[in-house]
Order: structure tokens, then sequence, then C-alpha cells
């Protein structure tokens, strides 16, 4: 019943009844005898405004919900049309601000809403052992623990252990580098996981000597496009040929993306199929990620509880010589919801950003209302004339809500294609480090956001200047013809309070940004302890299958290393399991005490493996001693170099050249024989660990083989180039291909490449926050330039008397500019205390630079202060070049 | 002009819709065709303005106590014709009573004020 064109007709209809009342009017005077012409002349003067008629009839129709707001939206945008300059402003500041909050929340709703994508997620909990006192707060769980522990814990359902690993796919196409998760036969059914085709391994397949292999979705998709007759087929991993029983769906990802898998996730999943061998493997190998499902009606303190008093059976279950370390070392089992280790990282860096994204939309609604308080001078005649022909006062209100809500439903509109657009560009420089899901949608639940995000700006900035100007008296305005200089004294103030918050917000913004610019250039100029350019660095992994003796292996890098050192334009090359800033091992070694000759506690140290030049390769300094050399190799006196920082740890004060250190509390003693530098193994931004060199040739055959570190198959070369080093990529290749031509190299690398992705989540930070600063920090100088410009507009006649009473253009200058400066500073230093209170929020993502830095505060202060008075400058110079007697007309 | 502007009587608030529901008691009736029987009836005095009169028939027709419909004129022209409803007919004999008690009470007031001025 209440649509516009039924309403159409019924308008035609009040049209044509005053139609017919004139014609009738006409006709009875020309009936009179007057002519016909003066007759409806007369007539029509006698009617009155026929459109002010139908106006008021038409407001008897009893306009009610649709249709009222049909009308509205009429008037709004004929309003709103008639100021296109206004109207594209406000639209295109709510667009910026409406759109940052979208793109934000779409990450944030991705990262931190979403629930995990499988069953009763908030039930799921990953499993860690920490040994505290030993330096290592939270690690990954060994083979024995885990069975001592699932057998020992009453708190969970089932326990699934997960392992990444890295293997050769081959036989159909091109090798392919991919991850396969060694995985529990429990793990599919815990999560709630169905294949799409075929099946789940069962607890009886997970047992060494079961050769199957389930699919993801993509490596089924890409190795064998789809194919429907996939089940049975063989899959060559690490050249061992693996049967085919399941593909699971798209959206299954486990494990869960990580930093160390540099975000990828695993293509393939195969029984963990623990051996008798490692079963044994007591206080080592703590690699196996942990996953369990709490038992219904337990909560997460008595899980936690029961799980510290089953760690002591671990402790227990300990071999005699080592489980004093582990009771001494305070072995226990962490308990932490899934969703929060997923996030716990991310969240204060998310949390900032939609904090900072909203700050940049309360600032661009208090523009708006500024702007619409400005406007309200010009719609003072409107006004009365709307309330003069009956307009109840909160009819006013609602037809100004609506050209607001018309505004920031624009605004939200076109915020959310900017969103879309600036998505995109947000997702790529998202660093590994935070953990996207695999895509981010623009969901129903984004879109929700962006449309209440713009019913809620609508009211922000709609509300304060709807009310004051709904509230203008009407006989005021028709008195004072339009000009209104008392009201306006009010409004002024509302606008002067709206632009100081602006300041406030901005520069808690600007600060925010402002430690995150100081403390990334802190990063950038941390010295990384080795020399990034001109490095070049490839992964070589070597199926442990094939090359399944260590003399096999040694003999393939050292050929590998031959080659690619005579290569023209290599300077140095090298070969080591961990590179600087990308993975590390740390493992427990301890260091000969001089005095007594006892070894003091095992120490967590960072312990990478080398072989030809790889610390001169890497520009690592030797400080002491000498460097490793060729002949440090098997069945020579064991030797290591250890860094500064562990060389002063052990042995305070004494010279560390010929002390002794072992790994563990059993293995054979090695002699330092030099000392290097420190590298920041971790990150930048992370604290120094101590570091031992060890040569790879002394290390023993029967380790390398069963290789417990998963990467001692997997070594990195690393060359030192004269020129370009990427340049030199495709022949380091062509050298290892000579070799064997089945392998697959992986992470091609130039140093300087590696140092800018360890910086990329400062960057993104940085960025992103600088960006939102940036359009705070504009948005507040719009503002102020609008207040002033327009006070200066309202001011121009009192201006002119001023100068007609001999005020200098400097005095007018000065007077303004002042008005200018009161806001701003007020605004600073409001905006000072809040920072001061907010930005220890973000300490964790600062390095370097304490949240109250007052160099920042102070510059960050200067910065605003500067930009706000140059936007009063443009006013202030109108406002002096004003013409006296040009200004005494002006009424 | 400006002489029978100052004779014109300004309507009470609510009266206007009395006047209406009134004249057409005697039968159907146009805008124009109100207008004109209000006037003539109160020998001139009463002016309704058409920026009353249109607004008052449309609020009346909402509140059922007028129909409206489309009819041909004499002069072979669409005009829309008001009719009483029912309801218009109650409605018009309250207001009656109403307006009655009121100018009674009024002139209660005036007529001994009056004697006293005199």
């Amino acid at each position: 019943m209440r649509f516009p064109f039924w309403r159409r007709s019924r308008q035609e209809d009040l049209g044509e009844e005053i139609e017919s009342h004139l014609r009738m009017a006409a006709r009875e005077r020309e009936e009179r005898g007057e002519t016909s012409r003066a007759a409806e002349q007369s007539a029509r003067r006698e009617f009155g405004n026929a459109s002010v008629v139908r106006e008021v009839t038409r407001d008897q129709w009893g306009r009610r919900g649709l249709e009222t707001l049909f009308q509205d939206l009429r008037y709004a945008f004929r309003m709103l049309s008639k100021s296109p300059g206004f109207t594209t402003v406000a639209v295109l500041t709510l667009a910026l601000g409406i759109g940052a909050n979208t793109a934000i929340f779409s990450i944030v709703n991705a990262v931190l809403l979403h629930p995990l994508p499988f069953k009763d997620p908030s039930r799921l909990v990953l499993l860690h052992e920490g040994i505290p006192k030993m330096g290592y707060p939270k690690m990954d769980f060994s083979v024995p623990d885990l069975a001592v522990f699932t057998r020992a814990q009453q708190s969970f359902t089932a326990i699934a252990a997960f392992h990444n690993e890295h293997v050769d796919l081959s036989g159909q196409g091109e090798p392919e580098r991919v991850i396969a998760a060694r995985v529990s036969a429990s793990l599919f059914s815990m999560l709630g996981a169905q294949p799409m085709m075929g099946r789940t391994f069962t607890q009886e397949e997970d047992a060494p000597g079961h050769a199957l292999a389930m699919l993801s979705y993509s490596l089924w998709q890409r190795r064998f496009g789809g194919a429907q007759n996939i089940l049975g087929q063989t899959i060559a991993v690490d050249r061992q040929p693996y049967t085919i029983i399941g593909v699971m769906p798209r959206n299954f990802v486990f494990p869960l993306p990580s930093d160390e898998a540099n975000g990828q996730s695993a293509e393939l999943w195969i029984p963990m199929a623990f051996t008798p061998v490692e079963f044994q493997d007591w206080g080592g190998s703590y690699f196996y990620g942990a996953i369990g499902r709490l038992k219904s009606g337990l909560t997460l303190s008595q899980a936690r509880f029961e799980s510290k008093l089953s760690a002591r059976r671990i402790i227990d279950s300990y071999p005699a010589a080592i489980g004093n370390f582990a009771r001494k070392g305070e072995l226990t089992v962490i308990v932490a919801p899934l969703q929060q280790d997923l996030v716990g990282s991310v969240r204060p860096l998310l949390l900032i950003l939609m904090a900072s994204v909203g700050f940049v939309l309360v600032i661009a609604c208090a523009n708006i209302a500024t702007l619409l308080l400005s406007r309200a001078a010009s719609r003072h005649e409107e006004i009365a004339v709307r309330t003069a022909l009956g307009a109840t006062r909160l009819r006013l209100l609602r037809q100004f809500l609506t050209e607001s809500l018309v505004l920031s439903l624009a605004g939200g509109g076109l915020g959310l294609l900017l969103a879309s657009w600036a998505r995109d560009l947000m997702l790529q420089l998202v660093p590994p480090s935070i953990l996207l899901p695999h895509q981010v949608p623009l969901s129903r639940t984004v879109l929700a956001f962006a449309f209440g995000v713009s019913i809620f700006s609508a009211l922000l900035f709609g509300l304060v200047p709807a009310f004051q100007i709904s509230s203008f008296s009407v006989q005021s305005s028709l008195r004072e013809g339009g000009g209104a200089a008392k009201t306006s004294r009010r409004r002024f103030r509302l606008q002067r309070i709206f632009v100081t918050a602006e300041f406030s917000l901005a520069l808690v913004l600007l600060v925010a940004s402002g430690l995150l610019i100081r403390s990334f250039a802190k990063l950038l100029a941390t010295n990384p302890g080795f020399r990034p350019d001109h490095v070049l660095t490839v992964n070589v992994p070597l199926p442990s299958p094939v090359y399944s003796h260590a003399a096999q292996v040694e003999n393939f890098y050292q050929q590998v290393l031959a080659k690619v050192s005579n290569l023209p334009g290599v300077q140095s090359a090298g070969i080591s399991n961990d590179l600087p800033l990308r993975g590390y091992e740390m493992v427990s070694i301890s260091p000969e005490a001089l005095a007594s000759g006892r070894t003091s506690t095992p120490q967590a140290i960072c312990q990478t493996w080398v072989m030809g030049n790889y610390l001169q390769t890497m520009g690592i300094p030797l400080l002491q001693g000498r460097w490793l050399t060729p002949e440090d190799r098997f069945g020579s006196q064991q030797v290591a170099l250890v860094s500064l920082s562990a060389a002063r740890n052990f042995w305070p004060g004494q010279d560390p050249i010929g002390k002794r250190v072992r790994w563990g509390v059993n293995g054979p003693w090695e002699t330092v024989v030099g000392v290097v530098g420190n590298v920041n193994q971790q990150g930048l931004d992370a604290p120094l660990v101590p570091q031992v060199y060890r040569p790879y040739l002394q290390l023993n055959g029967g380790f390398l083989e069963q290789d417990p570190f998963a990467d001692m198959h997997a070594m990195n070369i690393a060359v030192r180039t004269a020129n370009d080093s990427a340049a030199l990529a495709s022949a380091v290749v062509a050298q290892v291909h000579s070799l064997d031509p089945q392998l697959a190299v992986g992470n091609i690398k130039t140093m300087t490449q590696v140092l800018a992705s360890s910086v990329a989540a400062a960057q993104f930070n940085t960025v992103l926050l600088g960006i939102f600063a940036g359009l705070a920090l504009f948005l507040a100088a719009i503002g102020v330039y609008g207040v002033l410009a327009y006070s200066v507009a309202q001011q121009t006649h009192e201006i002119g008397i001023r100068m007609a009473l001999g005020a200098q253009q400097r005095d007018v200058f000065r007077l303004i500019l002042e008005q200018g400066a009161r806001l701003i500073f007020l605004g600073v230093a409001i905006g000072l205390l809040a920072a001061f209170g907010l930005t220890r929020l973000m300490a964790s993502l600062l390095y370097g630079v304490s949240p109250t830095d007052p160099v920042t505060f102070a510059g960050v202060a200067v910065v605003l202060v500067a930009v706000a008075l140059l936007a009063c400058y443009i006013p202030a110079r109108r406002a002096m070049r004003v013409d006296p007697m040009v200004a005494l007309r002006y009424e | 002009m400006k002489s029978r502007y100052q004779n014109r009587i300004e309507l009470l608030q609510g009266t206007l819709d009395l006047l209406i529901l009134q004249t057409l008691q005697w039968g159907a009736q146009h805008g124009y065709g109100i207008s004109q029987a209000i006037r003539a009836r109160s020998g001139e005095a009463l002016q309704v303005d058409t920026g009353s009169l249109y607004p008052a028939l449309h609020r009346l027709e909402r509140q059922k106590w007028i129909a409206a419909a489309w009819k041909v004129s004499e002069n072979k022209q669409r005009v829309r014709v008001y009719r009483l409803t029912a309801a218009g007919k109650r409605q018009l004999l309250s207001e009656r009573s109403r307006w009655e008690q009121l100018s009674e009470a009024i002139a209660g007031i005036l007529n001994p004020a009056r004697e006293n001025q005199a």
C-alpha cells in the first residue's frame, strides 16, 4: 500500500482537485461578468500559494514509515545535490573512515573472531612440554614423553601428535618440495574432519610399514588434475611409493600454517607411525606437536592442574642419568587453547589497528559534524519556513538525520569499494607471522559491519548538529534575516569542541605511529651480526630414503660445495643447517667449568652445523682463535666455535679458547677453538642467545642417518658473490642438478631479502599505522581549517569594524591565529595525556623504544602543531586582507 | 480588499472541521463548493483559507469521517466530491454539542463583563 508510485497517483489526485477548484472559482467569476483572463487571475490570487496548499495538505496524509522515509530521502538528495562541494567532501571523508574500518575488520574477523573450522573448536587445546629451569619455557613433545603422558592423563578424550616434514614429491611431473604432515590416526576424528573422498587411516595403520597418504584438495587438483580414480594410486614421497587412500576437503587445514613453515600448510597427511627407536628417545627430540580435546565438563584450569600432575609421570619415566635434570629443570606440561595459541601474538597488533581506524572514523565524523554545523547557518531560513508551515521539531530532526544517513550510506558504499581494493593490497603486505586463513572473504559479517558502522557514523556526526539546528528559534532567525549572529556563537562553541577532540585523537594516533616508526628505525639500525649484501642462499634437501647413509649425504654436500665454490663470480661458499634470522635449533650443552673441571648445569644454546667457509661467507667476524677448517672432520679432535655472548656467559673474564663444552650431559667433549661475533639468529628484535658452531663433518654418522633434527639432510648453501648475488641462483641450482637432477631445491633467497622479510611484520605495523595517523592528521587539519574559515566568514563584519577603528592587519592576523592556536594546544594537551595512558598497550609491538618515549611525544606534538598552524594560516591571512569598507557593507 | 480582509474572522482551532461536517450534512460537495457554502452561510464573514480547507478535508478523510470520490460535475468536469460517513455524522453530533457548550460558557463570561463596562 505504501509505495511511491501509489503516492504519486495520490499527488496527482490532489493536483487535479486543486485545478478543479480553480476552474470552478474562475467560472463563477466569469459568470459574474469578469473577463476569462481576469477571472482566472483573481481565482488564483484568492486561492493563495497552490504549492504551499499542496504541501500542507500532503502533510495530512499521515506519512509514516516507508513513505516518510522516501519523502525524507528525496528531500535529502535534493538538499545534498544543492551543495555538491560539501557532499563530496563528506562522502569521501566517510568513505576513507568506513573503508579503513571495514578493511581492518575483515582481517580481524577472519583472524580473531572466526572460529576454527573444526568440530567444537573451543574444546581443542595444544599441549607443550616445558623445562623452565633449563631455559626451555615451552617446547614440543618428545615421543616417549608423549606416550607416557597420553597414558597418564585423564583430562583429554584423545591426544594426537603431528609434525610437519618437508618432502620431495616426484614421479608424475616436476619434482616438488611440499609439506607432509605426519599425524596420529586419532587426529581426524578429534578435529571432526571427514575426507571428501576415500577414508582416513585407522589406528592399526598408524604404525611403521603402512605407506599411506591423504592428499589435500589443492595437491589433488594440481598434481592429479582432480582425477576421480585417484584412490589406490601411488605417489612418490621422498621417492618412496605411498598409496593414496583419501582426499581432504578444500577447507581442511592442519597443522595451522606457522611462521616456521613460511605460512605454507601441509599438502598431504601420512601416518605418524612412531618407530620403536623413536619411542626410546628419552631426553631428546622435543619436536612433535600435540593436540588434545578436553573431556566434556572439564574446565581448562582443571585440565591444567591434572596435566601438571601427569607431567611428574614423565619425569619418573626418564632414565636415571637424565631424570635428575628433568626434575631439577621442573619439566611440566603446558595446556593452551588452540585459538589462543594461534592468535595470541597478533591479537595486540590487530586490536591496535582496529582502535586506530576507529579513531580515524571518529575524527572523520567530528569533521563532518563541524561542516554540518557551519552549513546550518545557510539553512536558517529554510528551517524557519518549514517550521512556520507546521513542521514539528521531531520532523526536522528526522529530516536532518535522514540527510546524515544518506551521506554515511553513500560513504559506506564507497568505503566498501575502497576496502575491497585496499584489503587485497593489505593482504599482500601481511607478513607470515599474521596467520591468515586461506581466504579473507568480504563475508556477510563484514558487510553487516560496514552497514552498522555507516549507521553509527550517521548518528555520531548527525545527532548533535540535528538537535542544534532543529532547536533554532523560528522568530529569532526570521528576525535576524539569516545572519543569526547570536545562535552562531553557540554553534561555534560546539565546533570548537569537535575540533579539539579531533586533535586529541589525531595526536594519540600520531604518537602510536611515531613510536612504531622509531622502533622500526631502531630495528633497521640493529647490527644483525652478519653482512647481508651479496649473499645468496639455496636450500638443498636430500630425501632421506635415497640418501640413507651418512657417507652419501656428506659426499653430496662436499661435492656440491666444491662445484659451487669454483663458479665464476663466487668469492666464498659454505654450508649450514640454519641461516641467520631463519630458523634455529636450541640444544642443551654443558660448558666445562674452569676451576673444578666439574660440568656445570646444561644451558640452552643455539647450535648450527657448518661446513666450508660458511661463517666467512656470511661475514660473521672471527674475534679470537681460528676458523673451522676441512681438517675438522670425523675422527679428529672435536671442536666448536662459540659466539661472544656464549663465551662471556660460560666463562666470564676467562680465555674461552681451549675450554670444553658437551652436548647434553653425556656427549663427548668438544674444544672451543675460536670466538665469533654474535648473530641475531631468531630475529632482529629477539634477545641474543648464546651460539655454538660445530663442523658438519664431525657429525656422528649414526646421528646423521637418524636425523632427529630433520634438517641434517636439508642443508643450505650460502655463497658470497662479487656482483649481483641473485643473478647467480640458476648457476648454483645447475650445479646441484648436475649431481642429482631429481632434487627439488627451495628457498632461493638473498640474505638482503631474508633481512627484509624478517622485518616485514614490523614494517606492516609501521606502514599501516602510519597511513592511519597521516589520515587523522589530514582530517584534523581540514577540521581546524574549516572551523576557522567559518569563524572568519562570521566575523568579517567585526573585523571590518576593528580595522576601521585602527586595528592593524597584524592584529587581525594574530586574533584569528590565536583562536586556532587555543583549539590546537588544548587538543594537543588532552591528546598527550591520553596517549600517555594508552601507548603502554602497544608495548609488545615496540623494540628499543619506551611506550612513553619523550622524543616521540615531543616530536609528534611539534609536527601536529605545525601542520595545524599551517591550516590556520590560510583563514588568518584571509581575515587580514579584509577590506573594512567591504566588510562594513557585508550584511 | 484590505478592509474585507480585516473583517474576516479567524477560525478557532477545530471549528473548521465542525463547519465542514455541518456543510456536508446537506449533501455531498466538492472543496470549492464547501468553501463557498461556508462563506455564504456566514454572510461573507467567514472566508475559509484554502491552505486550511484542503488539509482539513484530507485529515477528515483520513479519520474516516468523510469519504471522497471522483464525480463528473454538471459542467462535465472531474471533481472530487466529499460526503459524510456514518462515523462523521456521529462526530458532527458530538462536536456540535461541544461547540454549544463552549459558546454558552463563553457567552456567560462575556455578558456580565459587557454589563460592567456599560
